[in-house]
């Protein structure tokens, strides 16, 4: 799929801005502080509704207004739709968003944050497989929501020193919820795997051998009363302590690079381009599930790379559909459509 | 600052313990019944006192009734050996719009909720107990939310009421996710009450 075009009415620092990108690599270059990660911002927006910078409505409005507007068109094919979303201030100040969405809209984005799915805690992995997942099970997001749900519920209960038959509803429901959350980041963890080892390599350059595992108490179990069994016997432990102990929300991912833990022991370089690996090894795995391939929008993806290594990532990533790229210094590929952004606005380079 | 009146004051702080309304709100329908003809706010009042007086719980199911026991329990036709657990009257009502079901009802009073601190004493689990114990219920069908309140509440009974040997079935999940009974609409409810699934 890809974005047609798109139009900015008091978005961040973009006071109107009327866009109509490639349908293949988009290079968009400037100094910092211009607006290149806001444009982004605004085709994320556009695309799944949401900010993959802030949860806060109101950082999207350019400041001291009290409404913002995103519209554009998106392709697929031979389908067509126009899509419009907005934020506005209510009267008691709370933010809220509207707009209609596009079902088969998928988006992925790369950005300096990402280096936490390396150098973070365990938090940042799992949120980092929960995207995947949602991405390419359309159920994941909305059993990651009741698992929170019930976890919530089962912390609270524990607290008050429950007996055996209070806990029951509630480790069931941990259990069977947990167990379909587990499956699911395992699968997406193994299709991630499998474009991996072939991407870390051709960005790289080199013959390392790469290896992202779901790492769980449950060990390979995959049925609900493994995790049950793993809840009965830390019981007397959850009371205790008055918090769940096993599940999904305790688990992590393990990154290696040739057998080497990356976390802990990748340069500055290998991590950056472990993170950016990572997001183009989703690409394949969600165009398949979803039918049409993401969007790709890679914020500031080269920079601490060296000059081949660019060069490769340059490669690889023209083999996925529309690509938005920013930079802070002019690029120049081969068959790339340049913008140069300034203060708000927006001219072909 | 201007003060109300005292009963236009107390009007309003009235409505406003209601649920979903707020200080505007509560205002704005004061001054809104100020407006009306006196006959039709005193049918209002009238109205409010005689369901506190005249209304009273069905002591065999819980539901709401102006009669002991309800016209449901009362009524000769209706299948005694199947029942159905609902957490709130207005869940019941939503069951008996699908016009499918003809057994008979148990309103619980709520669901298991942590966060409100409701345990199964809160609820009307013991009475339950005691109405299968005099055995004429075949099968019970746990008609209690989607959500986990009423999930954990479903598996909570489904494991107590297993020993006595009844059928236990739970409706099935059609209904919209987070969704509640009696918003659900009535083919929702009636394919959730067909596919009903052995549960515990
Ligand atoms: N709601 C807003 N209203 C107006 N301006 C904003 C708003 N939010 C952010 N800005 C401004 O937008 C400017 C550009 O932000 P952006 O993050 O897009 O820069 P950038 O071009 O990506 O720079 P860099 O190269 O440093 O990453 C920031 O300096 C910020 O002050
Ligand atoms: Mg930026
Ligand atoms: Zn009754």
């Amino acid at each position: 799929m890809h974005i047609g075009s798109i139009q900015l009415i008091e978005f961040r620092n973009y006071r109107t801005l009327s866009y109509t990108p490639s349908p293949r690599l988009n290079l968009l270059t400037g100094p910092n502080a211009q607006g290149k990660t806001n444009l982004l911002e605004a085709l994320a927006f556009l695309l799944v509704g949401r900010s993959f910078r802030t949860s806060r409505l109101g950082d999207l409005a350019r400041w001291g207004e009290s409404s913002a507007a995103v519209s554009g068109e998106l392709r697929r094919q031979d389908t067509s739709r126009t899509i419009r979303r907005t934020v506005r201030m209510l009267e008691d100040s709370r933010w809220q968003a509207a707009g209609e969405s596009c079902p088969w809209a998928r988006v992925i984005v790369f950005g300096w944050q990402d280096l936490s799915i390396l150098t973070g805690m365990p938090a940042a992995r799992r949120a980092f497989i929960d995207g995947v997942a949602g991405r390419i099970y359309p159920s994941h997001l909305p059993a990651l929501g009741r698992y929170r749900q019930v976890l919530a519920r089962r912390n609270l209960l524990l607290r008050t020193r429950p007996g055996e038959a209070a806990l029951a509803p509630w480790d069931e429901q941990l259990a069977a919820v947990g167990t379909e959350l587990i499956d699911r980041r395992r699968r997406a963890t193994a299709m991630l795997q499998t474009e991996l080892a072939r991407i870390y390599p051709a960005v790289s350059g080199e013959r390392h051998k790469t290896e992202i595992r779901y790492r769980t108490e449950l060990g390979e179990a995959t049925e609900p009363a493994a995790l049950l069994a793993a809840i009965a016997r830390v019981r007397r432990d959850e009371i205790r302590r008055g918090q769940s102990l096993v599940g999904p929300h305790r688990d992590d991912l393990v990154l290696e690079l040739d057998g080497i833990d990356a976390r802990v022991f990748g340069s500055r370089g290998q991590q950056r381009l472990l993170a950016l690996s990572l997001r183009l090894a989703e690409v394949l795995p969600v165009r398949e599930a979803a039918g049409t391939t993401p969007v790709l929008l890679l914020d500031d993806a080269l920079s601490e790379l060296d000059g081949t290594v660019r060069g490769h990532v340059l490669r690889e990533i023209q083999t996925a559909e529309q690509v938005f790229l920013t930079a802070p210094e002019p690029l120049r590929v081969e068959g790339a459509a340049r913008w140069d952004l300034r203060a708000g606005g927006l001219c072909a380079a | 600052m201007a003060y109300y009146p005292e009963p236009v004051a107390r009007l309003i702080d009235a409505l406003q313990r209601l649920p979903g309304i707020g200080p505007k709100t509560a205002q704005r329908l004061t001054f809104f019944l100020l407006k009306r003809p006196f006959d039709e706010v005193r049918e209002l009042s009238e109205a409010l006192v005689a369901v506190k007086e005249r209304i009273v719980q069905c002591r065999t199911c819980f539901n709401v009734t102006d009669e002991d026991p309800c016209r449901i329990c009362a009524d000769p036709v209706r299948d005694t050996g199947l029942l159905c657990i609902v957490e709130e009257p207005n869940d019941m009502l939503a069951m008996e719009r699908t016009g499918e079901f003809r057994g008979r009802y148990h309103v619980l009073g709520g669901a298991l909720s942590p966060l409100d601190g409701i345990g199964p004493d809160d609820l009307k689990v013991r009475e339950l107990l005691a109405r299968l114990d005099a055995g004429r219920t075949r099968e019970v069908i746990l008609a209690t939310n989607p959500n986990v309140e009423g999930e954990a509440t479903a598996l909570y009974l489904a494991k107590l009421l297993r020993p006595l040997g009844v059928r236990i079935t739970r409706i099935a999940r059609g209904l919209p996710v987070g969704g509640d009974l009696e918003y659900a609409d009535q083919v929702t409810l009636s394919k959730a009450l067909e596919g009903r699934r052995e549960i515990g």
